[in-house]
Formats: C-alpha cells, sequence, structure tokens
C-alpha cells in the first residue's frame, strides 16, 4: 500500500469518528436556518444566536421533561432560495421538532414548503414580505411585523411629523427592499409628496457617490433609504453627510443593527428608521438581555429569535410532545409579552405588526415616534 | 458644470482605486501569463491589516497625537505585510506549478482565492469592520466644488504610487530585469537575474499597490468586509484587460475609464445607478471588440511586465 492510499485511509478514519462525535442521548432536535454566510451572514448569525439564548434560557429553566437537553441545528440558508431548499431537507431528514428561520423572504418561503411536507412548525423571526403567511400553510407563523405595515408607518412618519413635501426613494433590489420602497413610493405619491426619483443600487455597493450627487442637487426633504443591509445603509450615510446632504433620511429593519452606529459614528445620527416597537423594561427582555449577554450586543432579530425559538420550546414543552399538531394547539393557545413583543398568533399565523419610528441618538436606537398616536416618545 | 465637475472627481477617486488594484493583475499576468485570480483578496487583507493596525495604534493613543504619522505608517506596514503575504502565496500555490500547464496554477489561483477569503472570514468575523474615519474629515470647497480631504488623499497617494512604480520598471535595474524576465525567462536567466526572485517580486509589489487601495477604501467608505475583494477585483481585471492585460500604463487608463464611466452612467442615464457595472462592461465589449488586445496592449515588448 503506497503512502497516498493510507492518507486517504487516515482521513476516512477522521471523518468517522468526526461524524459519530455527538453522544447519543434523547435530545430534542430544533433547526434553525440563517445565512450565516455571505453578505447578511451578521443578521443571520444574530439569529442563530438568538435562538442558542433561548435554548439557554429554557434549559435554566429546568429544561423539557423526557428529553436530555436541547440541541441546535444551525444551518445556512445564505439568503439563497437553492440553499434554504438544501438547508431545509437536512433538517427534515435530522427529523427536527422545529425550525426557526429563515430571514430572506425569498429563502423562507420555499424552505417552508419543503417543512410543510413534513408538518414541521416554521416560526420566522425575521421574513416581512406578506406572501410568507397567505400561502395556507397550516405550520407556519411569523414572529415579526409585515412589510404592508411598515411602509404605512414610514409615509404616516413623512406627512405626520417630518411633512415633508419631496422624497427621494433608494432601495437595493431584493424581494424586500424593493418591494418596500415601491410601497412606500406609490402610499408617498397618494398622500400629496412629491417623488423627486426612485433610483436603484446594486447590493454590495461601496461607492454611492453618483447618486448622492444627483440627490444633494435635488434636495429634497426626505430620503427614504431602502437597503437589506446595515453596513451598506452605514456606508451610504457617511457618505452622505459627508456632502452635506441635509434631508432626513428613514431606514427600516434591514438597517437597524448596531453596526450602523459602530460604522457610521456620528453620521448615523439623527437617522431615522421604521421597526417593531421592544419595550425594554418588560421581565420578558431583562430575561433575554441576561441570556443574549454570552453572544455580544443583540442586532436587530436577536429579540426575534428568541422569541420564536421560545414559544417553540415552551409550546413543545406545555404539548409534552413534539407531535406538530399538538404542538401547534400550544403555539396557538400562547398570549404572552416575549422580549421583542406581545405575542398572540391569529389564523393565517401572523402576530401583527407595531412598527414605530425610531433614532438614532447619542450612538444608540431611541423610541421617537408612535405612528399609531402621532406623538413623539 | 458644477455637478459634472463633482462627478468627474467621483469618477476619478474611484478609477484612481481601480487602476492600483489593476496593476497587479496585469504585472502578474505580464511576467507568467497568469490571471492571478487570488488578487482581490490581497486588496481585501490590506483592508483588514489597515484597521487592526489602526487599532492597535489608537489603543496606544498614537492616532489622537500623531495621526498623519499613524496613518502613514499604517499604510506602509499594510503594504509590506501584504507584499510578503502575496510572496508566500506564490511561493505556495504558484512556484510548484511553474512548469504545468496554464489551467492548472489557473485552478490553483481560483482555489487559492477561496481560501484566503474564508480564512479572512474565519480570523476577522462575518461583522463589518470600522474604520477610524474621524481621523480625516472635513470638506475643501473651490467655487462649487467640494472635495473632501479624504479624497485629495486618495488622489494624491494613487499618484504617487504610480509614478513611483513607473520610476522603479522603467528607470532602475530591478524594473529592467522585470521587464528582460517578462520579454524571455530562458534569456533574461543566462545573463544572470534570478528570475524566481523577480516573479517573487512582482507578485510582491502588485499586492503591495492592493493593499494600499485597501486600506484607503476602508478609510473612504468607512468600513471593510472579509468578501470585499470579490467585485473590485472584477472590475480591476476587466480594467486591466481594457488597458491591454500586461501594459502597465494601459492597467492605470483602464481603472481611470471603468471608475469614470460607472460614476458616469450612474449620474447621467435614466436607471444608471442600477446599471453602472453593465455601462463598464459594455465599454470593455466594444473596446475589445474593435482593438482585441485592449487600448494600449501591442506585442512590443520592452514595455511590458
Amino acid at each position: 500500500m503506497n503512502r497516498n492510499m493510507w492518507r486517504v485511509l487516515m482521513l476516512a478514519l477522521a471523518l468517522c469518528l468526526a461524524a459519530t462525535g455527538p453522544a447519543l442521548g434523547a435530545k430534542l432536535k430544533i433547526g434553525s436556518l440563517s445565512p450565516l454566510t455571505g453578505p447578511y451572514a451578521a443578521d443571520g448569525n444574530d439569529i442563530a444566536n438568538g435562538v442558542r439564548a433561548a435554548i439557554a434560557a429554557i434549559e435554566k429553566e429546568g429544561g423539557i421533561p423526557g428529553f436530555d437537553g436541547i440541541e441546535l441545528m444551525a444551518e445556512d440558508s445564505a439568503c439563497d432560495p437553492k440553499q434554504a431548499v438544501a438547508a431545509a431537507n437536512k433538517l427534515v431528514s435530522a427529523k427536527v421538532a422545529g425550525v426557526v428561520g429563515a430571514y430572506c423572504s425569498s429563502a423562507t418561503i420555499p424552505a417552508s414548503e419543503v417543512l410543510a411536507e413534513e408538518d414541521i412548525p416554521m416560526l420566522t423571526p425575521a421574513s416581512t414580505n406578506e406572501k410568507v403567511t397567505e400561502r395556507g400553510l397550516k405550520y407556519m407563523f411569523r414572529v415579526c411585523g409585515r412589510d404592508d405595515d411598515q411602509s404605512v408607518a414610514a409615509v404616516t412618519f413623512l406627512t405626520g411629523h417630518l411633512k415633508a413635501k419631496t422624497l427621494y426613494v433608494v432601495d437595493d433590489k431584493t424581494t424586500y427592499s424593493q418591494g418596500l420602497a415601491d410601497n412606500v413610493e406609490k402610499l408617498a405619491a397618494a398622500k400629496g409628496i412629491k417623488v423627486i426619483a426612485h433610483d436603484h443600487v446594486n447590493q454590495g455597493d461601496k461607492d454611492f457617490s453618483a447618486v448622492l450627487t444627483k440627490i444633494k442637487s435635488a434636495n429634497p426633504d426626505a430620503l427614504y433609504m431602502s437597503l437589506q443591509n446595515s453596513a451598506s445603509g452605514a456606508l451610504m450615510l457617511i457618505q452622505a453627510r459627508r456632502m452635506g446632504i441635509t434631508a432626513a433620511v428613514i431606514g427600516q429593519d434591514a438597517v437597524y443593527h448596531p453596526q450602523l452606529m459602530e460604522i457610521a459614528k456620528e453620521a448615523a445620527e439623527g437617522a431615522y428608521l421604521t421597526f417593531g416597537f421592544i419595550d425594554e423594561n418588560t421581565e420578558a427582555y431583562k430575561k433575554f438581555a441576561s441570556a443574549y449577554a454570552a453572544f455580544g450586543k443583540p442586532g436587530a432579530y436577536s429579540g426575534y429569535a428568541y422569541d420564536s425559538a421560545y414559544v417553540l420550546l415552551s409550546a413543545i414543552k406545555a404539548a409534552k410532545s413534539t407531535d406538530p399538531a399538538k404542538v401547534k394547539a400550544e403555539i396557538m393557545k400562547m398570549d404572552i409579552q416575549g422580549a421583542s413583543k406581545k405575542i398572540k398568533f391569529m389564523a393565517n399565523g401572523d402576530s401583527g405588526s407595531n412598527y414605530i419610528i425610531r433614532m438614532v441618538k447619542g450612538g444608540q436606537f431611541v423610541n421617537f415616534w408612535d405612528p399609531a398616536t402621532g406623538k413623539t416618545y | 458644470m458644477e455637478i459634472f465637475l463633482q462627478q468627474c472627481i467621483n469618477g476619478l477617486t474611484l478609477g484612481g482605486l481601480y487602476a492600483l488594484i489593476a496593476l497587479g493583475y496585469t504585472m502578474v499576468y505580464g511576467i507568467i501569463q497568469l490571471i492571478n485570480f487570488a488578487h482581490g483578496e490581497f486588496f481585501a487583507a490590506g483592508g483588514y491589516v489597515g484597521v487592526i493596525l489602526l487599532a492597535w495604534m489608537a489603543a496606544q493613543g498614537m492616532t489622537q497625537s500623531h495621526p498623519w504619522l499613524c496613518m502613514g505608517l499604517a499604510l506602509l506596514l499594510t503594504m509590506i505585510y501584504c507584499a510578503m503575504l502575496a510572496m508566500a502565496v506564490e511561493r505556495v500555490a504558484y512556484k510548484p506549478l511553474r512548469h504545468s500547464s496554464r489551467l492548472s496554477v489557473l485552478l490553483s489561483a481560483l482555489g487559492m482565492s477561496i481560501f484566503l477569503q474564508n480564512g479572512l472570514m474565519l480570523t476577522q468575523g462575518v461583522y463589518d469592520k470600522a474604520y477610524p474615519t474621524e481621523m480625516v474629515s472635513g470638506l475643501v470647497t473651490f467655487g462649487g466644488l467640494q472635495i473632501s480631504i479624504m479624497q485629495i488623499l486618495i488622489l494624491s497617494t494613487t499618484a504617487v504610487l504610480l509614478v513611483g512604480l513607473n520610476a522603479l520598471v522603467f528607470r532602475t535595474n530591478v524594473g529592467k530585469a522585470m521587464r528582460a524576465t517578462a520579454q524571455d525567462k530562458v534569456m533574461s536567466a543566462l545573463v544572470g537575474i534570478n528570475s524566481g526572485r523577480i516573479i517573487a517580486l512582482t507578485f510582491a509589489i502588485g499586492a503591495g499597490l492592493a493593499a494600499a487601495a485597501g486600506i484607503m477604501v476602508g478609510f473612504n467608505y468607512g468600513s471593510v468586509r472579509y468578501d470585499m475583494g470579490f467585485v473590485p477585483g472584477i472590475k480591476a481585471f476587466a480594467a486591466a484587460v481594457l488597458g491591454g492585460i500586461g501594459n502597465i500604463t494601459g492597467a492605470m487608463v483602464g481603472g481611470l475609464i471603468i471608475g469614470m464611466v460607472e460614476v458616469m452612467a450612474a449620474a447621467y442615464i435614466q436607471g444608471g445607478t442600477e446599471y453602472k457595472d453593465v455601462f463598464a462592461f459594455i465599454i470593455l465589449i466594444a473596446v475589445l471588440y474593435f482593438m482585441p488586445t485592449g487600448i494600449m496592449g501591442e506585442n512590443v515588448d520592452d514595455t511590458r511586465v
């Protein structure tokens, strides 16, 4: 036997050992789907960490009777429909009791169809596209809000608080970001705001100088910035403020991330974002914050992912079973204050939106304006 | 008119950065006819090394007292580091394949690119790293024209590096040896040129320039990310081909053209912000259709490296 054969054999042996690594206990398996690599890896890792924090919190409360611990299979959906389907299939063959994910609506929708065939409950912490819950899937739940509500909040703010007369819209062409920008453009025009232009940039662009020079000469009252990524949002803010653009900038939930201030620093000050109302004084939030401390600062979707996993695990605990019908019955019964919002599911699996306007102030996101009441906080 | 001039400056800044990266492609191609797909990763590595050095300097309190010195030092050290990295990559991934087919080396380069990018992701994380942009802020106003200090720095540093490179290649003995190796490796070896060392040096210089671009991109745009090398790498490659691959002046011209076209398309064509990359590549195709060797590509080998 020559040396190469030996190497191949040793490698095969090492792989076998690695594959048989985990102990063979009766663990409860749940899955998460989110982009762990690629341009949305920051949000994706926040989601996986949120699920990990929920598992830690549940285990601290005594775990789930009948199971020897909870195991997470954190799969990479890469915000790509094909990879999301492959990852969902992997979770199906691993027989997970439920899945938290995915992030991009364009990945969540095909993945949910794979999971639906096996009646595996799926709770999305971040996919805001309307279609996610409008396909009649029995086991699809949404813990975050919906885009149609989010665009209404943004436009209500433009007319109600900023009294903007002119608006410039920029998006980066994803199902989510462009859908939202189109909605805002339509609604704003209907409310009598003059939409000067609606430009598209490419995902992953770093240089926005050309489009910003156009914006500067158009001098709009407000700029609606619908980008899929908080880092891109930060780059756009830096360049806009450096050029001396003074228009009010309104972003959305994908730009909402502590990275925005870390990168843009003082350029982020005064930027507005539509995001779900988070009450940081609730017991649930404090519990989440202490469970999440091991993973650093919570990102935009950490709390939603935590809530999704917490809801799923509590339902399994209450049902004393992983049978999907029983788990669903428990999920529908739930009416709790979560870390991110009050959670009570409707028949279609939505749990309602509570978008408010938040603002960057002193390097922090603070609650600013409530579109429901028209009042500043 | 003011807006047009403003867009010209935007285009020049972007084009200068592309030119710096394009030089590495063109020099390596000139000397061993390899399209070094790992070149974009040197640019990304430069961005990261720069931010790590600056963070360390800030922790020592040096950035407060001597900001300019710190920036210069960071730039220099980053260029040296990436030059050494490129020599290591050349040694490991390309030198053993010197006598294999060109396809093997090309595949090795692609593999190296994936390896380096994932190495960056695993060691530095998936999150963007913020640059201390507050070190250089402020605008200079000429009439209605606004130029940020950073843009001036980029333009001047790029100009200095380009002039320096030209002097190195066309005025020094090392440059003469590089040109000789590019023309004929066997013959240059016969007259006593160590071609292995010259090839390593070519990689080092190209990577040093890309690293300089990386650190300036970090400062100009505010952050770096592990996968930032890919898109600018492709555009710089297009710039090198546009200028005539293998030709140093061509790479500079190509970079400036690609940068300018991108900015002008975004500024003046309806829906152009969305398709600015398309316009850059249309120019590339059009030029190659009429001049297959690129704008400055020719077979007179003494300007080639």
